[in-house]
């Protein structure tokens, strides 16, 4: 190696490890995430204006049981933002003048954890009047008056009023077995008694209904469920006031006077609260992402005691963009895997880091799927080139033929899926630019340097992003390159050595073997 | 692992890495690649500077040239259609004989004008180019393989690799088909490659896919003491093609056909590492050697001639 590679690249690997030593030691960034953190969750409402005054209100989470909310932080584009509590729920309203499309961007970061309510083992105490009078009175939504849930309520063999427990006993029962869950079932509490199937909604509504319909008080529970590590959903639960507390349950999730981790309370009653006036059209959607550090731990990482680090942190991002750059942030060691592959072992792949990328689609995808859909197109391209030789057809419409016909493929491999019920539809997610680049690679190989080559590299091509894969999806590399993106300057140096290594391939070892036999007698 | 090490390292044999870095990277400029990645440039060059090549017959550089192409050598019983920036002899037909407008390739295979036509719009469509841009196609005369050669190559055309480096050739092989490579002078397809002694032309020593060899798999003619025919005329023209191109570090194809003697058929900035196989030594010793010894202004004669020297002194430890 040149001594002034081996120098440049020093120089490198030193400045991205001093500054990862500065951080960790001088400033206390951790190293190894501690496991699950807190989520930080985002949420996003676009509105629509033709320059008249308008505002727009969302329910905004509280700290309670179960949940603790910290970290809150709100943009909008030129929108004046104020928080009011209305009746102990708080509302966020964005107001101003709303022109063209405004977006605006309410974050908070909330750590959830199980929590379980004792129910009393005694009578319990009567609920106060005044929760007796608006917990069990009939809205829109929750039709207690209803004659078929007044016949339901006659039919079930309910406990004395004085033990609701009993009461809630049974109807959680009721609505949890006999009451089917479909995704595609009805909203409506009505419907989904007589249907005996809903959807979560309407089995929710049912339920507290039900509830209601039998004296006890009862409310709706609007929230996220957060699942995974970027997985966010509405949910809805049930609370009942039983002995002065009101206690969580879901005959839908399956829960029962206790709330399990990863649920967000965001307010209660039977409808979305994200209202808007002045605005033609409203949409709004939920973003999360885990943190893979605890609490004091990310304090560390966001806000470090030097001010120019401060700002520098990437941690600061909208989500968004935070979960872009995470996966972003790990292609360079995907490509230095490739550079030792193609330099250090000497095996041929196509195009240079097509690897990073069928591992980076594979990311998105599953990793068996990803495999069961290069192998599909590959076999696919084989098959076509038979059917079409013959034809003499030129190179760029006969790769585009190539191209529809893996389109259909793809197409029919997410419909037996869903037949078949399996998560084949996953396959889809595998991204066709990257498939496409694949297919025309292999073609081109197969072409020029006949099945065999195209075979070959076709598997070295998979091998290596297999190998890259684990790294896509690791945390620990997730954390340290997203929480010290200076370690990019010590995978550079990495690659000048590399680039300036000119010792023996793998691969060139296995070829001039015979240089290491004992010389033959000459003849 | 060690152990093949420690003997690649005693033998100076050039591994992938260091060609790059220490030869292709260093002496080959980029600007000097299109003189010797197009036949058709590396062709003209050679014949200005009166270097003998393979003739010209026809070119097509756009589809509608194609049927000018095919008129022109609708006459001809024996041609070569070949691709300008074609790799490893991808894409290039072999015509033996004609009847009307049917033609017989080498394989003995008889095919009709419209897989020529198809053939060359292949060609030009990229589809054997490095890199897959637009091509030219073009047809040059057909070798004919010396009688002196023909018991060491079945079904094709057996080639002289001279690597040239800095004006000094340091190693040659020759390839010779197979059956088993399909008549192609490739060795990873399976073609012989023998080391030629750059002093005499004889074969000193021959692989078959990495394997050594002492005689032809197909014809069992014995292959080391065999000599190259015309090799002096062979090794300075090979040199002497590559002063045309700028480039420090290349590998010069030469043929030597049955009639007019040997020809430069093409020239390579990439040249394998699989010579030193060929010749069961390795190269750096010599490069080493090449880079001591050479002075400017040597004449070509001179470098030959220090070619040889070097050949003769800085061998690996054979024998």
């Amino acid at each position: 190696m040149q001594r002034n590679v081996v120098v440049v690249g020093a120089l490198f690997v030193a400045l991205g490890l001093g500054v990862f030593a500065w951080k960790t030691r001088s400033l206390g960034m951790p190293i190894i995430p501690s496991g699950e953190g807190p989520w930080r969750v985002e949420l996003e409402i676009t509105l629509r204006g033709e320059g008249q005054r308008g505002s727009v209100r969302a329910p905004l989470p509280s700290s309670g049981p179960g949940q603790s909310v910290f970290d809150e932080r709100t943009a909008s584009e030129g929108l004046l933002f104020t928080i009011r509590t209305e009746g102990g729920q708080r509302i966020g309203v964005w107001s101003g003048r709303l022109s063209g499309v405004v977006r605006v961007v309410h974050g908070f970061r909330v750590q959830t954890n199980a929590v379980r309510v004792p129910l009393p083992l005694q009578a319990p105490q009567e609920p106060p009047r005044e929760i007796l009078a608006s917990y069990t009175a009939a809205t829109t939504q929750l039709p207690v008056h209803a004659a078929e849930i007044q016949a339901e309520i006659a039919r079930q063999p309910l406990a004395d009023p004085r033990d609701p427990v009993a009461r809630v006993r049974t109807l959680f029962t009721l609505v949890a077995e006999e009451i089917g869950g479909v995704a595609s079932g009805s909203d409506d509490a009505v419907l989904t008694l007589a249907a005996r199937e809903g959807s979560p909604l309407g089995r929710t509504l049912l339920f507290t209904t039900l509830l209601r319909a039998a004296g006890i008080p009862a409310r709706v529970v609007q929230g996220l469920s957060l699942r995974g590590s970027t997985a966010v959903q509405p949910t809805q639960w049930t609370e009942a006031w039983i002995d002065e507390r009101w206690v969580p349950l879901s005959p839908v999730d399956g829960f029962f006077a206790e709330r399990p981790e990863g649920l967000v309370a965001l307010h209660t009653g039977e409808a979305t609260a994200i209202t808007a006036t002045g605005s033609e059209a409203i949409g709004w959607r939920y973003h999360a992402l885990r943190e893979s550090l605890r609490q004091e731990e990310l304090a560390a990482m966001m806000v470090p005691p030097n001010p120019l680090l401060a700002r520098l942190s990437l941690y600061r991002l909208p989500v968004p963009t935070q979960r872009a750059l995470r996966a972003v942030l790990l292609l360079p060691l995907g490509a230095l895997l490739v550079a030792f592959f193609r330099n250090g072992v000497g095996v041929q792949t196509f195009g240079t880091f097509m690897p990073v990328l069928v591992a980076f689609a594979l990311r998105e995808a599953s990793l068996g799927y990803g495999l069961l859909m290069v192998a599909l197109i590959v076999l696919l391209a084989i098959l076509l080139r038979l059917l079409l030789e013959s034809l003499h057809l030129l190179l760029v419409p006969r790769l585009a033929v190539l191209l529809c016909v893996v389109v259909l493929a793809i197409a029919s491999l997410a419909l037996m899926g869903s037949f078949g019920g399996s998560e084949l539809y996953q396959a889809v997610l595998f991204p066709m630019v990257i498939l496409t680049m694949f297919v025309e690679r292999f073609t081109l190989v197969m072409a020029e340097e006949g099945l065999r080559q195209a075979l070959g590299r076709a598997a070295w091509t998979t091998l290596v992003a297999t190998a890259v894969y684990p790294i896509f999806h690791s945390t620990l590399a997730e954390h340290l390159m997203f929480g010290f993106p200076e370690l990019t300057f010590v995978v550079i140096g990495v690659l000048v050595w590399m680039g300036g290594y000119t010792g023996y391939r793998l691969l060139d070892l296995l070829r001039f073997r015979a240089f290491a036999r004992p010389p033959e007698n000459p003849a | 692992m060690r152990s093949i090490i420690r003997a690649l390292r005693r033998e100076g044999v050039l591994g992938i890495n260091r060609r790059n870095i220490g030869y292709t990277l260093r002496w080959n400029a980029r600007r000097f690649y299109p003189i010797v990645d197009d036949k058709l440039t590396t062709k003209e060059r050679c014949q200005g500077a009166g270097i003998p090549v393979p003739a010209l017959l026809a070119v097509a550089r756009h589809h509608f040239e194609i049927p000018r192409l095919l008129r022109e050598i609708a006459t001809l019983d024996a041609f070569v259609l070949k691709p300008s920036h074609g790799a490893m002899g991808n894409g290039i037909l072999v015509v033996r004989a004609r009847d009307g407008a049917r033609v017989e390739r080498a394989g003995g295979r008889w095919i009709g004008e419209s897989d020529l036509r198809y053939h060359a719009a292949s060609i030009i469509s990229g589809l054997y180019a490095l890199g897959g841009q637009i091509d030219d196609a073009f047809v040059e005369e057909r070798i004919l393989v010396h009688p002196a050669l023909e018991d060491v190559a079945t079904d094709g055309l057996p080639d002289l690799r001279v690597i040239v480096y800095r004006g000094v050739p340091v190693m040659s092989m020759t390839r010779l088909p197979t059956r088993r490579s399909g008549g192609r002078a490739n060795l990873h397809q399976g073609a012989v490659g023998a080391g030629v002694d750059l002093g005499d032309g004889r074969f000193t020593h021959a692989v078959q896919e990495n394997q050594p060899v002492t005689r032809h798999p197909d014809t069992d003619h014995p292959l080391i003491g065999h000599t190259m025919p015309h090799f002096e005329r062979a090794l300075e023209i090979a040199v002497a093609a590559t002063d045309l191109t700028g480039l420090g570090y290349v590998g010069a194809d030469v043929v030597v056909d049955a009639a007019r003697g040997p020809l430069v058929l093409e020239l390579n900035a990439r040249p394998g590492l699989a010579i030193q196989l060929a010749n069961m030594a390795g190269l750096l010793p010599r490069l080493h050697a090449v880079d001591e010894r050479l002075r400017p202004d040597l004449a070509l004669a001179e470098r030959i001639a220090l070619g040889r020297e070097i050949a003769k002194t800085a061998h690996g430890a054979i024998g």
